[in-house]
């Protein structure tokens, strides 16, 4: 049975400001309907219609220094990595402590490049160029690891931290197991930090965390059901802490049509029933319309509490897929894939 | 029924009743108030032509001040069958 909990007196009023704040940003970031405009657009014209956008800083500053795609590309992202410091910098309280346990996420993608950078011999100014520093580690502390000289080192820099259990795993090998270690370790601290404090805004972002686990775990269990893989491996990738996390690791292994059929009667099924079949050729189209069910997840919850920090995550998710649309288009346009693959992967809302 | 022959006291009693409708009203609005100026600041922040609207908007709780302030003034001056009561 659901216990109500009623908020602190008060309490709902530290979010006024910064719900305010994104419910301003939200409307401008780049409507969905121009994608399709983008895809149809040549590169130095979608760069020049990025500068029309919140993007025009990043794109007047780098532009000395990238053309064409990488322009863009390196310009999304340090757009992104300031709009998210900005988001952590003008809250206060709760607010921020919530934001920044979400941010984290951010770390654990910038130690994935960077060891995956070092992995395959990059050098540390190529390194630093692909580091979105939106979490908790700061540019500077970041360029110092991608300096270091062996992977070795870079896992010793972090010994007495979090990180060093899920950075333990590296085997020398491949950085798989690590990636994986990295990624639940973010969920693991989420939960402890988050669920530790009983707070309502925390409770409200777990009820979305989880949710976000469960659809990650849909979308693994959607492509290595599709291509046969043993049920003891898909258990391994999948990540604990969701809300069906049972049921989703009972469906690891199964036959492909029967993992569908056993899908049925879920929330997010409805937005995949049409496209959802046996004989699917790839799951890109599916996983592009799960992401975008999270995206209206987090924007539904936010109308039932407008004032806590929904609208927030909401808004930072809504910006993630901005840019990371864009850099499918943009990557896609370069690499000469027809229209339609790009559309596939685009996820709107 | 007794009546309270004290004309002082009443009258007393009536101001600070006056004092409360015109006091609480300000405190509910103030709370009221609170979160709607920092959404605004926030929004403002963002989108400095939203100011009038916003300023608009954050004074639509100051509405009920004038309830409790006219509440307090028909108490003071205007509440006829009191004057029957504190007349000797």
């Amino acid at each position: 049975m659901p216990v109500l909990r009623l908020p602190k007196f008060g309490l709902p009023v530290k979010y006024a400001y910064i719900t305010g704040r994104v419910r301003a940003m939200k409307t401008k970031l780049i409507p969905a309907e121009m994608y399709a405009r983008m895809m149809n657009m040549e590169m130095a014209e979608i760069a020049r219609y990025l500068e029309e956008t919140q993007y025009k800083d990043e794109i007047d500053a780098l532009s000395k220094d990238y053309s064409g795609v990488d322009l863009i590309e390196h310009a999304t992202f340090a757009n992104l990595a300031k709009t998210f410091r900005k988001l952590e910098e003008v809250s206060i309280d709760e607010p921020s402590f919530l934001i920044l346990e979400y941010l984290r996420r951010w770390d654990v993608w910038n130690i994935k490049t960077i060891m995956r950078g070092k992995f395959y011999g990059a050098t540390d100014i190529e390194i630093a160029k692909h580091l979105v520093p939106a979490g908790e580690l700061s540019a500077e502390y970041l360029e110092e690891l991608a300096k270091k000289d062996s992977i070795t080192d870079i896992i010793s820099a972090f010994d007495g931290t979090d990180y060093s259990s899920a950075l333990a795993q590296y085997d020398g090998k491949n950085l798989a197991s690590l990636e994986n270690a990295l990624d639940k370790l973010y969920y693991f601290r989420m939960e402890r930090a988050v669920g530790g404090t009983l707070s309502v805004g925390g409770g409200l972002l777990l009820k979305y965390v989880r949710r976000e686990v469960d659809i990650r775990n849909l979308i693994t269990l959607f492509r290595m059901n599709k291509a046969g893989v043993d049920a003891a491996v898909i258990l391994e990738n999948l990540i604990p802490g969701g809300k069906l996390h049972g049921e989703l690791s009972r469906m690891a292994g199964q036959p492909f049509g029967e993992f569908l059929r056993g899908l049925e009667g879920y929330p997010f099924w409805s937005s995949i029933s049409d496209i959802a079949s046996a004989d699917m050729d790839a799951v890109s189209r599916v996983e592009a319309r799960l992401k975008a069910y999270l995206i209206r997840y987090a924007w539904a919850l936010s109308n039932y509490h407008p004032l806590s920090i929904l609208p927030v995550l909401g808004y930072m998710v809504s910006k993630e897929t901005e840019v990371s649309n864009i850099r499918k288009i943009v990557r896609g346009k370069e690499a000469g894939l027809p229209a339609e693959l790009i559309e596939e992967q685009v996820v709107v809302a | 029924m007794a009546v309270v022959a004290d004309a002082g006291v009443l009258y007393g009693l009536l101001a600070v009743g006056a004092g409360l409708a015109t006091g609480l009203a300000g405190i509910g609005a103030g709370v009221g108030e609170q979160g709607i100026g920092a959404a605004v600041v926030g929004v403002v922040a963002e989108e400095p032509g939203f100011l009038g609207k916003g300023l608009f908007l954050m004074l639509l709780p100051e509405t009920l001040i004038i309830f409790g302030l006219a509440v307090s003034l028909i108490l003071m001056f205007a509440w006829t069958p009191f004057a029957a009561i504190v007349t000797p």
